[in-house]
């Protein structure tokens, strides 16, 4: 299901006539006079509903003898939320390039000439600051404490909060003396 | 202003008081588009209320002429609205035939309560 499809869906079912059209169809398929009666509505009322219901894909038509019987599209509501909060978006190429121009922002006003200028009190903005730290260090290789002072001390001479920092954000994991490079970081 | 006006006046007032009463539940209700039918209707009860008062400026005291300004009025106005019904029709929108109907149904209803009004069987 697109996004444009999911809208749709979502504003198509935020109507109490229409959710109780769908309990309806849940019980069996019905025709438009029949669901007047049994809703209390007018049936050209009823035909507006099934029209949105029916571009939102919820209901599908079908013609049984002199009657146009409407049934629930059941694969729809098969569906989970989940499964449709887990689509990727069609906004996802956007949030991209904004995240990334946030990104770089915060790295133009934080680094001067390769150096820290000050530590951001933003976590946010402080977790974009250590991953640009962490990519001076390589995946697959142990550091003894010193070799990770000296790297970071490149940037900031407050070498303690960073490594402690680049710790608590597992962009960096320790045993003892040794340091390395977390992967997933 | 006769007693026939004053009477079609307030039938007219209680209409539009009603639908707007409506509007409220439903929308409490969680049936906004069922809401804006209603708004239609309310808004048919409004135009024809100026209508009505344009009937008495222009005709004045004469009882028989505002009545025939009235109803003469409301054949005119709801012709567009019968061909965008049938137009709606024609391309099958099921939302725009249900606007026009609801216009339709209700200037019928206000063109016999008028009728009845003036005919004393009300």
């Amino acid at each position: 299901m697109t996004e444009a499809e999911a809208i749709s869906l979502f504003k198509c079912l935020a109507d109490k006539s229409r959710l109780q059209i769908l309990k309806s169809l849940a019980v069996e398929d019905m025709y438009v006079e029949r669901l007047a009666e049994r809703l209390g509505l007018t049936a050209p009322t009823i035909s507006f509903h099934l029209k949105k219901l029916s571009d939102a894909g919820a209901v599908a038509a079908y013609k049984n003898q002199y009657y146009m019987m409407y049934s629930l599209n059941k694969e729809m509501f098969r569906t989970s939320i989940l499964e449709i909060l887990q689509q990727e978006s069609d906004e996802a190429q956007k949030q991209a390039q904004r995240d990334a121009d946030y990104r770089q922002r915060v790295i133009d006003a934080f680094f001067e000439y390769g150096k820290l200028k000050s530590i951001p009190v933003q976590r946010k903005k402080e977790r974009i600051v250590l991953e640009v730290i962490a990519e001076a260090f390589d995946f697959d290789r142990i550091y003894s404490e010193r070799e990770v002072n000296i790297i970071i001390a490149d940037f900031h001479d407050d070498f303690c909060t960073i490594r402690r920092d680049l710790i608590g954000e597992r962009l960096l994991d320790r045993n003892g003396m040794e340091y390395w490079r977390m992967k997933n970081g | 202003m006769n007693e026939q006006q004053r009477k079609f006046e307030s039938y007219l007032d209680e209409q539009a008081a009603a639908c707007k009463q409506r509007i409220q539940l439903l929308a409490e209700d969680d049936r906004t588009d069922e809401g804006n039918f209603e708004k239609v209707r309310a808004n048919i009860y409004e135009i024809f209320k100026t209508i009505l008062s344009v009937a008495e400026r222009v005709c004045g005291e004469e009882d028989g002429a505002k009545r025939d300004f009235f109803l003469q009025k409301a054949e005119q106005i709801p012709t567009s609205w019968t061909a965008s019904y049938e137009k709606a029709k024609q391309s099958g929108d099921v939302e725009k035939m249900h606007i026009e109907s609801i216009k339709l149904d209700t200037i019928q209803e206000i063109k016999d309560m008028c009728m009845r009004i003036w005919e004393g069987t009300t």
